[in-house]
């Protein structure tokens, strides 16, 4: 019998393989990507779904449906991703701490800065 | 759940009206700006000298309604509906609005300039129905949000300061034309300039910073009571001003004493804010308004002694009602708007040039569209043209006014320069390939994404 899908035949991406892909998506206001201002919180893979928990700095951001857009196409860009759900979540809040070293620095995070 | 957005979340509809219709209004502004900084440099003496002339009157309506006017509602038309949650209530009528604007405010500085005060009032009429569109829609607008707060009060408010204004504006075009008015020229148009510098431009520099210098430097509203009381305040003590200044009662001082403390109470929360951030280093778009609401304190300082009764009128102290108004203008309403600039500007362009590309390809952050060395430079430019103007006018130094001013224009052509660099995102995105083409999937697109 043929198979009429043609994704059928591609590996499921890895966790690996999607935290890189969300490294595409910056906060454009910040500068860094979502990956390294610790904003991604979870990576789910689930037959060709994928969930991403993910939160934001600030909840009066205007950017935020940008953002969430951006993390589903970042991940749908990945062959044979089929669906992401992304979970919008402020639980755990969102700390300063998460950022990596280098956007920590970045944005004077570590030093006072004033 | 629900937080401000550029997208209604119900409908997936972007709440920002088109680009073009803040961008029109900016482009106004900016060009009514070079052209009022460009007079004073041709023209030192207008600061140099007292302020009741048809000259300066001129010169300060092409800078309040040209510049000032033009880039706070232009920015209204696209701030508003974010910072409220809702969707502006006619695009139609900001065009409308645009034009009756724009031959309303070269009508009436040309008139000013020409001394023709019924024409004067002809225009005035024009640009006050452009006013009457916007406060409408706005109003229209601010009717559909899900819940008040400190930020559409001082929204609101600000709205109800420009219809007064106006219509003061009007009355003393028409009270001049017609001789009816038994008030003291002086006072009225001072009152009048009041209602418009602190009841429309402070008021809303007060509330928009309640909203985005915490979500800049991502922090919170410390006290909603202590940003609720400062609005209070300021809008108690602008009341008051507005009938001393005019009737030119002894009571000014206490109202001006009202109104800074309303800016004090404002100060003291911004401050709370700033010391509570996350984001330590403070980028320049944010220091120039963080140093235009810094400016607020000698302003106040300033208006304090101007308001007391037994001040005498000397050559020095009614230049010092110059370095008043030019302090508040350039000074405080200026510099927050070059501030602002540096965020909606970029903001805009972005959001309609990358928010469909971000994460499908590198996209440039708002902060790589223009030259932070060029904004340095603008900074202190202006700081340094700011300084020495104010200087050179309390003293009457002609010369000195015309070199403050020649700085002034310099950081105004760095700032054209970055805004330059800004919009030539809009007509050619810098987009780059972010994904290995192996894991690319073909089927994203966006009505795909739509469904998901």
């Amino acid at each position: 019998m043929q198979d009429d899908n043609p994704m059928n035949g591609a590996e499921l991406p890895t966790e690996a393989m999607v935290w890189e892909a969300l490294k595409t998506v910056i906060d454009p206001e910040l500068g860094f990507n979502l990956v390294d201002l610790g904003l991604i919180y979870s990576v789910e893979i689930a037959e060709r779904k994928v969930t991403v928990r993910m939160t934001l700095t600030t909840r009066g951001c205007p950017m935020h449906e940008s953002l969430v857009w951006g993390v589903r196409r970042a991940v749908l860009g990945l062959d044979p991703v089929h669906a992401v759900d992304v979970q919008l979540v402020w639980d755990p809040p969102w700390q300063p701490s998460m950022m990596s070293p280098a956007a920590q620095e970045r944005l004077g995070v570590l030093g006072c800065g004033c | 759940m629900s937080f401000p957005s550029a997208v209604d979340p119900a409908t997936g509809q972007s709440r920002l009206p088109s680009m073009t219709i803040p961008l029109r209004f900016v482009l106004l502004g900016l060009l009514s700006l070079f052209t009022g900084i460009g007079l004073l440099v041709a023209r030192p003496d207008l600061l140099a000298t007292y302020h009741y002339n048809q000259y300066i009157i001129a010169v300060t309506h092409l800078v309040v309604l040209g510049f000032i006017g033009s880039v706070v509602m232009g920015a209204m038309y696209q701030l508003v509906p974010v910072a409220l949650e809702t969707r502006l209530h006619s695009e139609r009528l900001a065009r409308w609005h645009f034009v009756a604007h724009a031959v309303g405010v070269v009508g009436m500085v040309v008139m000013f300039w020409t001394w023709n005060l019924k024409q004067v009032g002809h225009f005035g009429s024009v640009f006050a129905l452009g006013v009457g569109l916007f406060v409408f829609n706005l109003v229209k607008t601010l009717r559909t949000i899900p819940r008040w707060n400190v930020i559409a009060f001082a929204i609101a408010a600000a709205l109800g300061w420009l219809s007064f204004t106006v219509l003061a504006g009007l009355y003393l075009a028409a009270s001049k034309c017609w001789s009816f008015s038994s008030f003291n020229p002086i006072a009225a148009m001072h009152a009048h300039a009041h209602l418009g510098g602190l009841g429309v431009f402070v008021m809303l520099i007060v509330g928009i910073a309640y909203k985005l210098i915490p979500m800049f430097v991502l922090s919170d509203l410390r006290s909603v009571r202590r940003a609720g009381w400062s609005l209070g305040l300021l809008n108690t003590g602008l009341l008051g001003l507005f009938f001393t200044i005019l009737l030119q009662s002894r009571l000014k001082p206490l109202f001006a004493v009202v109104a800074v403390a309303g800016l004090a109470l404002y100060g003291l929360e911004i401050r709370a804010i700033l010391r509570t951030r996350t984001r330590r280093v403070l980028d320049w778009g944010v220091r120039y308004f963080l140093t235009a609401i810094a400016l607020l304190a000698p302003l106040s300082v300033l208006g304090l002694v101007l308001a007391w009764p037994g001040l005498p009128a000397t050559a020095f102290t009614t230049q010092l009602e110059n370095v008043y108004g030019f302090l508040g203008l350039f000074g405080v309403v200026a510099l927050a708007i070059l501030g602002m600039l540096y965020k909606i500007v970029p903001f805009l362009v972005w959001f309609h040039r990358y928010s469909g590309e971000i994460g499908r390809a590198k996209v440039p952050s708002m902060a790589e569209m223009y030259s932070e060395r060029l904004q340095v430079a603008g900074y202190w430019t202006f700081v340094g043209g700011l300084a020495m103007t104010s200087v050179a006018t309390a003293l009457g130094h002609v010369l000195a006014v015309r070199g403050g001013c020649v700085l002034l224009t310099t950081s105004l052509a760095i700032f054209a320069v970055n805004m330059a660099k800004v919009l030539s995102h809009w007509i050619k995105p810098k987009v780059q390939p972010a994904v290995p083409a192996r894991t690319l999937n073909a089927s994203a697109s966006p009505s795909r994404l739509a469904l998901t």
